[in-house]
C-alpha cells in the first residue's frame, strides 16, 4: 500500500511533527538540544582535568566531538527502542509500514545532531583553533550517514524485542550508560593498559567515535575505523531486517 | 472483479499473551493465568462477500471479534488461516484522534494523518482545502489541536478519511461524529461515496444505524458468523437473543443472591 515515496513522506512528517513538538512553547527551544551534551562535556572537564588533573591534551575538544553524536546515538536507541510500544494505537490503527517508526526516532536525533554541528564548528573553532575545514562538508554528511546507518538497525531490532519483552527498553538505557563508560569518551584508547587495549578496539562504538573525532580534528577520514562501523552496521543490518521479516507481522496484537 | 472485499474460512487465534518481563522469566508466572480470553478461535471459519458499492454491517456482542475481523481486513493484524482479497485501496475511519496530536495545528494534523493513511502529499494539498471546508472548522484549522473540542476532533478525522482515496472504508464505532446536522452530512457523504462505487464495512452496537446504513451483513458471537444476510433482518434477531438472554439473565438474577 505504501510506496517508497510515500514512506518517506511520512517519514519527514513524523521527524517534522517530534522537532515541533519539541521546540514548541520553549523559549529556549534549539538551546536545550545542546545543553545536554555540553553539560555532560563539562562535568567530565572538570572532574577529570580540573580535579583528577590528567594530562590529556586538548582534552575539551575530545569530549566534545565525542559528545554530541554519542548523544544522537543514546537518544536514538532509547526512543526508537520504545517506539512500537509508544505508537501502539497507531500500530493498531493503520496499516503503516512499521519499520518507520524507530527509523523517524533516529533521523529525529540525527537532525537535532546537525542543528547542533555549527555550535560544534564554533567550539572548536574558538577552543581549539581549528579552522573550519572544507573537506567538512563532505566528510560529514557521509559520517551521518555512516551513523544513521549504524543506529537504525540497533533501534529496530530493539524495538521489536521490546515488543515481546517489554524491560527492554529499560536494558537499553542502562547497557548504553554502561557502554558509554566502556567506550573510550572521556578517557583517550591510549590510556587503556596495553594487555586490554585490543579489547576495546573491538567495540565498534568506538571506531564510530574515532571517525567522528578524525573529521572534526584532522579533518580526514579514518578509513579503517569506519570500514569496522560500516561493517557492524552491515551486519546488525541484516539481522535486524530478518528479525524484521519474521516479527512485524505479529506487533500489530502484542503492543 | 465484482466483489471489492471476499474472507474465505478466516480463522485467527491469540495466544495467551502476556508482555514478557524480567521479572516473570527470573521468578516464573506465579499469578494465575488469565483465562477469561481463553477460547481457541478469535475467529473461526469467518466468510463472506460484499460486491462493490455496497455498504456492510459486522454486529454481535462485546468480545465477539468484531474488531479482529476489521484488523484483519486492515492487514494490522495476521490471520492464521483463510484468504483475504480486497480489491482497492482500504482506509480506516480510526478511533477519535489516533494518530493526531494535540502540538500541531488542525492543519498539520491533516497532513499528517492523511500521510499516515498512505495518501501522497500532493493529494493532500489538493485535496486540503474541501477536507477544511467539511469539517466546518474554518479559522479553527490553524489553531493547535488541543484547543479542539472532541467533536472538532472527530470531525476534522472524519473530513480527512472521507476525502482520501480510498475504495474500501472500515468503519468501527465511529459514526456518531459531531451533532445532529454534521451526522446528517456523515451520511450524505457516505451515500456519495459509495455512489462512486466505494465500499463500506461497518462495525456498531447501534442497530438503528447500521440497518439504516448496511444493506447486508453478519452477526458474530465467540468469533463465528452466527447469522447473516440482509441487515434488518440479521439486526432484528440478534435484537432478539439479546432480550432473551436479557430476560433469561433478570431470571436468574444478573446480580446474585443477597
Amino acid at each position: 500500500m505504501f510506496d517508497a515515496r510515500q514512506t518517506l513522506e511520512l517519514l519527514y512528517l513524523l521527524v517534522k511533527k517530534e522537532l515541533k513538538v519539541r521546540y514548541k512553547n520553549k523559549f529556549l527551544g534549539y538551546v536545550w538540544a545542546l545543553v545536554n551534551p555540553f553539560a555532560f562535556a563539562f562535568v567530565y572537564w572538570i572532574a577529570f582535568k580540573f580535579i583528577m588533573r590528567l594530562e590529556i591534551v586538548n582534552y575539551s575538544l575530545y569530549l566534545i566531538t565525542g559528545m554530541f553524536p554519542w548523544v544522537w546515538l543514546s537518544a536514538g536507541m532509547v526512543a526508537g527502542t520504545r517506539s512500537f510500544v509508544v505508537s501502539a494505537s497507531l500500530i493498531k490503527k493503520a496499516p503503516l509500514p512499521r519499520a518507520i517508526l524507530p527509523l523517524g526516532n533516529v533521523a529525529q536525533e540525527m537532525v537535532h545532531f546537525a542543528f547542533a554541528l555549527p555550535v560544534i564548528i564554533a567550539f572548536l573553532w574558538f577552543a581549539g583553533e581549528i579552522r573550519p575545514s572544507a573537506s567538512w562538508v563532505w566528510q560529514v554528511p557521509l559520517l551521518l550517514a555512516l551513523q544513521l546507518a549504524f543506529v537504525y538497525p540497533l533501534a529496530l531490532g530493539f524495538a521489536l524485542a521490546n515488543v515481546y519483552v517489554r524491560d527492554i527498553e529499560y536494558l537499553v538505557g542502562i547497557g548504553l550508560s554502561l557502554l558509554f563508560f566502556a567506550t573510550p569518551m572521556v578517557y583517550p584508547i591510549t590510556m587503556v593498559p596495553e594487555a586490554y587495549r585490543r579489547w576495546f578496539e573491538l567495540n565498534p562504538l568506538h571506531a564510530l567515535m574515532q571517525s567522528w573525532r578524525s573529521v572534526f580534528l584532522q579533518s580526514t577520514l579514518d578509513f579503517n575505523h569506519m570500514a569496522y562501523a560500516a561493517a557492524c552496521a552491515a551486519v546488525t543490518g541484516v539481522i535486524a531486517w530478518l528479525l524484521y521479516r519474521k516479527l512485524a507481522p505479529r506487533v500489530g496484537e502484542l503492543v | 472483479m465484482t466483489h471489492a472485499v471476499m474472507c474465505e474460512d478466516l480463522w485467527k487465534t491469540y495466544q495467551l499473551h502476556r508482555p514478557l518481563g524480567v521479572k516473570t522469566l527470573l521468578l516464573g508466572a506465579d499469578t494465575p493465568r488469565d483465562t477469561r480470553f481463553a477460547r481457541e478461535w478469535a475467529l473461526a471459519e469467518v466468510g463472506f462477500q460484499v460486491p462493490r458499492g455496497r455498504s456492510f454491517g459486522v454486529i454481535g456482542p462485546n468480545g465477539s471479534g468484531k474488531t479482529t475481523l476489521l484488523s484483519i481486513l486492515l492487514s494490522t493484524v495476521q490471520e492464521d488461516r483463510g484468504r483475504v482479497s480486497l480489491s482497492g485501496r482500504v482506509a480506516p475511519l480510526l478511533e477519535l484522534g489516533a494518530g493526531f496530536h494535540g502540538d500541531l495545528t488542525g492543519r498539520e494534523n491533516v497532513f499528517l494523518f492523511g500521510s499516515i493513511l498512505g495518501v501522497r502529499l500532493a493529494e493532500i494539498r489538493r485535496r486540503f482545502d474541501n477536507i477544511a471546508d467539511f469539517s466546518e472548522l474554518e479559522g479553527a484549522i490553524e489553531q493547535p489541536l488541543r484547543t479542539y473540542s472532541a467533536g472538532m476532533i472527530a470531525r476534522l478525522g472524519f473530513s480527512t478519511i472521507i476525502h482520501s482515496p480510498a475504495d474500501i472504508l472500515l468503519i468501527d464505532e465511529v459514526l456518531a461524529v459531531g451533532d445532529a446536522s454534521f451526522q446528517a452530512k456523515c451520511h450524505r457523504a457516505l451515500r456519495e461515496f459509495r455512489a462512486r462505487g466505494g465500499t463500506l464495512i461497518i462495525v456498531s452496537h447501534n442497530m438503528k444505524e447500521v440497518t439504516e446504513v448496511c444493506d447486508e451483513g453478519i452477526c458474530l458471537d465467540l468469533g463465528r458468523v452466527v447469522d447473516a444476510g440482509p441487515m434488518a433482518g440479521v439486526a432484528a434477531r440478534y435484537q432478539e437473543r439479546m432480550a432473551a438472554a436479557d430476560r433469561a439473565q433478570v431470571r436468574g438474577g444478573a446480580l446474585g443472591k443477597p
